[in-house]
């Protein structure tokens, strides 16, 4: 270890010579004290064995205790150890860089979003997404690309969080197109930041997806944007072979008030998953058609009485129109 | 054998120091008095006193899985909020500091957010927020709320708060006009007496979780975290302070013996559920309430228990996330419990049972009385989290009231200097604290306090029956001569010596608040067998509880504050529909 | 002479152990002792090793999880078990 930092802080100066011990454990446990004092003058010690000390176990203390520090020497260090030897260092760094607050700060670790290591590609998208900085929308777009799945996940979650809406025609692609089950998802969940009907034919798409996580995605974004015009599709997405996303296409039928799905859903009031029966009798509240009262009235006595409960709601607000 | 360092009380490290504000317990609330305090007024000096260490101390040391009461715009109303938890608390309610809470909400978890506590959030950023509850939604997972604490101890240091663990404090000192002027406490492994002069003290010392005993016999296999002895509740009470609705006791449904909560609010969105042995639901009731617990109990005393948790009707992807969340969270050995058993969420459903008692104002509505700037009835006196009577705060209530009491503190003290010590309170704490430690042979203070939780089990547990709380006073009295004889070895052992002072007297205070309020009310909470049914004529009041002039433990009534949000009736109306299995209206 | 009181100690099993491979108390750290909310964990003066000294554990875990060297084992106490 090298002796060129140097302080007149009381409280450094007797952990240094431990900090600088050649047994590495005890540098470890002294650096676990450092950072207990929570001082900035203890930061270059840290940030200078995060990126110097010769063994892994250290660096990949420092790395954690160097999380919630929002200075750019810190970010500094924290994105230099995203290409560390070891793995798991590089992991912890990444770790610590997500709970940054400051937008500025990504500027530093935009640097590093194309690097060539595909795991440091991620690590610094996951750590911009939260940073909510302006600036990375244009690399995040051409992350989409990257050949990386999770690489091109994290990019979604960056732009989502931006709610960039000139990302919405690449979300929609990757919502659809995607090879991968988790990019179709995250970017299927981003659509949500459209505030007009564009997004329909991608969530659409969605909602026919392979994998039921993408299609109950695609319900409940729709019942997030309550699109009028999602009403079919919807109504479609109730005869899903699983009762999780019919039940978001149910609650996304209630938030559109879409009277034409009235059917579909009096035929879910008996099916066997009582949370699936709950939330129709509470859709149908919402709904508010009439023809919807002799099927709730007979709903009165489910065996289940959360779905009483719901029923009870549905037919006071059936009551109240 | 006296312990090893000590002959005499002579030979006590006596440890005198001053702060502007003493923050007790460093659990939830209290981290947030101090760091508002100290925003309020930087050239206030602050200090935090805990019995643990403030790292992992308190009801949250392993984090926090989620918020089951998060008034987020949007979701939910500040009014609509105050609505549902005036009718989950049988009426009983100051709105004021329901509406003071709600109304801050928000801003709360912002706080948090920024400081680095995780909430769920969509693709998009915007909170998660669940929908559990049939009018509002008030769930906001935090499948990441492992490092709340750590997040807390970083803002206390970089604040630049005094804290000093492993304190455990005994008694409040007051002054000639009855003000509290100060902290006494002990050092629980070097034993040294601490006497902290303070202008202002906020109390923050958790539940009084360890009133019953657990079902299992082992005395802190508690559904709180043990520290939380009710020392709060001991120190108030003594001080003066009232305390109120303590008859509203906190008993919660968890998974049997392991005794940890069974997190409805993790599973509920996800689509778990409690259910019979048929594998039903049962539970009418939609909040969290005595009302609830009563049909819980109800249920496991019929023939269709035991309670179960359902979630092997879940997807299994729905199962792995489930068991990420609850074993890394709150809770963690959870996991390991259920893998020592052979219980897997896929196939088997898991065994459920209702908690010992306590008091706890955060999951029912016992508790310190305070206003809705966080002060008790005692001058300079504040109280918030767990212990202090805000109905249904839990922990985003426990943060929101800290932060009122920290800055209603500051200004507070802004204006005070500190008052004379009475030599007199001192002399005579120091000699009660230490008996145990100086005295040759007596009982050990562990077999003391199983005896007296057992009794509160076989006294005091609903159903709540007249003359078995008569017995349990006398019962407690008894006990209160076994505290004289109590032995301690070493100051750990002292720790536990004081504690069961502590929770003796928070027994006899739960028994004379249950026996004063002659009404059943909060369904199994206060189900009092000889008057079974509810009587807003003679009882629609707040029950409080204080010691007086003489020293005696004396009940009153307060009446309730005129509402600030009124339920219409149609909402009443919606309310009594949901209670058909109605325990005491 | 009159009977005299007598003090008799139950035993009890750890439900917290350490590996004393790995734990670095002995050259300084005492993270799981600082973290037990219920104060049960100490440095053994002869081994300078942390060990449960008292028997009141609530399986929390923190003196696991917190340990920087996964020297420390939390089971659940017996009579949970």
């Amino acid at each position: 270890m090298t002796t060129q930092l140097t302080t007149d802080n009381p409280d450094i100066v007797i952990l240094q010579s431990r900090l600088q011990d050649s047994d590495a454990s005890t540098r470890r446990i002294a650096l676990i004290e450092l950072a207990d004092l929570e001082d900035p003058d203890s930061l270059p010690w840290l940030t200078h064995a995060l990126t110097a000390d010769t063994n892994a176990e250290v660096r990949r203390e420092a790395a954690r205790l160097l999380e919630g520090w929002e200075e750019p020497d810190v970010v500094e260090a924290l994105s230099t150890a995203l290409t560390d030897s070891d793995e798991t260092v590089s992991e912890i760094a990444a770790q610590s860089l997500s709970q940054l607050k400051t937008a500025e700060l990504g500027h530093i670790i935009l640097r590093w979003v194309k690097n060539e290591n595909p795991d440091v590609r991620k690590h610094a998208w996951r750590a911009l997404r939260e940073l909510r900085l302006a600036a990375s929308a244009p690399d995040a777009l051409h992350a989409l690309y990257d050949e990386n799945a999770n690489v091109r996940r994290e990019a979604v979650g960056v732009l989502g969080w931006l709610k960039y809406t000139d990302a919405l025609p690449e979300l929609a692609r990757l919502a659809s197109n995607d090879s991968a089950i988790e990019v179709r998802r995250a970017a299927t969940g981003a659509l949500g930041l459209a505030n007009n009907d564009s997004v329909l034919p991608a969530l659409r798409s969605a909602l026919g997806d392979a994998e039921w996580q993408v299609r109950e995605e695609a319900a409940s974004t729709l019942g997030k944007l309550r699109l009028a015009a999602s009403g079919d599709y919807l109504i479609s997405a109730l005869a899903d072979s699983y009762w999780q996303v019919r039940l978001q296409a149910v609650r996304a039928l209630g938030k559109v008030r879409y009277i034409p799905a009235t059917n579909g859903l009096l035929e879910l009031l008996g099916h066997s998953i009582s949370n699936l029966r709950k939330e129709t009798a509470l859709a149908l509240g919402e709904l508010g058609n009439p023809a919807a009262l002799p099927a709730l009235r007979n709903a009165e006595n489910d065996s289940d009485p959360e779905v009483r409960k719901a029923v009870r709601i549905a037919l006071a607000q059936l009551d109240k129109n | 054998m006296v312990w090893e360092n000590f002959n005499s009380i002579d030979d006590v490290k006596h440890i005198e120091q001053e702060y502007d504000i003493v923050v007790v317990g460093g659990g939830t609330a209290g981290p947030m008095a101090a760091i508002k305090a100290k925003e309020k007024n930087p050239a206030l000096n602050i200090l935090l006193l805990d019995k643990a260490n403030v790292k992992r101390s308190g009801a949250i040391s392993m984090g926090m899985d989620g918020l089951n009461n998060a008034v987020i715009p949007g979701h939910a109303t500040p009014e609509q909020y105050t609505k549902e938890i005036t009718i989950a608390n049988d009426g009983i309610v100051n709105q004021a500091a329901v509406y003071a809470y709600a109304k801050n909400s928000f801003a709360t978890i912002e706080q948090l957010d920024r400081w680095g506590v995780k909430f769920e959030k969509d693709e998009t950023g915007d909170y998660a927020v669940k929908k559990v509850h049939h009018m509002g939604s008030y769930v906001l997972p935090m499948p990441e709320g492992h490092d709340i604490k750590k997040v807390l101890y970083r803002q206390l240091k970089r604040a630049k708060i005094s804290i000093t663990n492993r304190i455990v404090s005994t008694r409040l000192l007051t002054d000639d006009e009855g003000a509290v002027n100060g902290v006494l406490g002990f050092d629980c492994r070097t034993a040294d007496f601490h006497v902290i002069r303070a202008k202002a003290v906020i109390l923050c010392c958790g539940a009084a979780g360890r009133l019953g005993l657990p079902a299992s016999g082992y005395l802190m296999g508690t559904y709180e975290n043990p520290t939380n002895a009710g020392d709060g509740y001991a120190m108030a009470y003594h001080a003066g302070a009232e305390l109120a609705n303590l008859e509203c006791f906190q008993i919660n449904p968890l998974i049997k013996d392991y005794n940890g909560p069974a997190c409805a609010y993790v599973t509920g969105p996800l689509g778990g559920y409690t259910a019979n042995n048929k594998g039903e639901r049962f539970i009418e009731c939609d909040y969290w309430s005595g009302q609830m617990m009563w049909e819980f109990y109800q249920e496991l005393e019929g023939g269709n228990g035991p309670v179960f948790l359902k979630l092997d009707h879940l997807a299994e992807e729905t199962i792995q996330n489930i068991e990420t969340i609850l074993h890394s969270n709150e809770r963690p050995s959870r996991g390991q419990f259920h893998a020592n058993r052979g219980t897997d969420y896929r196939e088997k459903m898991v065994e459920m049972h209702i908690s010992e008692i306590g008091f706890c104002s955060g999951h029912s509505a016992s508790g310190v009385w305070v206003n809705e700037h966080a002060e008790t009835s005692v001058k300079g006196l504040y109280s918030a989290g767990d212990m202090a009577a805000v109905p249904h705060n839990y922990m985003l209530g426990a943060f929101t009231y800290g932060w009122f009491a920290g800055v209603n503190a500051a200004d507070y003290v802004a204006e005070r200097v500190h008052s004379d010590l009475n030599a007199e309170q001192v002399a005579n704490e120091k000699q009660r604290v230490y008996a145990p430690l100086l005295r040759e042979q007596g009982l050990p203070p562990a077999q003391v306090e199983y005896k007296l939780r057992r009794f509160v089990n076989d006294y005091l547990q609903p159903p709540k029956v007249t003359k078995k709380m008569e017995i349990g006073l006398e019962r407690f009295a008894m006990i209160e001569q076994d505290i004289e004889q109590i032995k301690a070895n070493n100051p750990h052992e002292l720790m536990r010596a004081m504690e069961v002072s502590v929770i003796r007297d928070c027994a006899e205070m739960a028994a004379r608040a249950s026996l004063f309020r002659k009404e059943s009310r909060w369904g199994l909470y206060h189900y009092r067998v000889d008057y079974p049914k509810r009587n807003d004529n003679e009882w629609f009041y707040h029950c409080h509880l204080k010691k007086d002039a003489h020293g005696n433990m004396v009940s009153f009534k307060r009446a309730v504050e005129p509402y600030l949000i009124h339920l219409n009736a149609q909402e009443e109306i919606a309310y009594q529909g949901l209670r058909l299995k109605v325990a005491n209206s | 002479m009159a009977q005299q009181q007598q003090s008799i100690f139950f035993r009890s099993n750890a439900p917290v152990t350490v590996d004393e491979e790995k734990c670095t108390a002995h050259k300084g750290c005492t993270v799981c002792v600082e973290v037990c909310p219920m104060d049960l964990l100490a440095i053994h003066p002869e081994t300078n090793k942390a060990f449960m000294q008292f028997d009141e554990c609530w399986y929390c875990m923190p003196c696991e999880t917190d340990c920087p060297t996964g020297a420390v084992k939390v089971e659940i106490p017996y009579l949970l078990r």
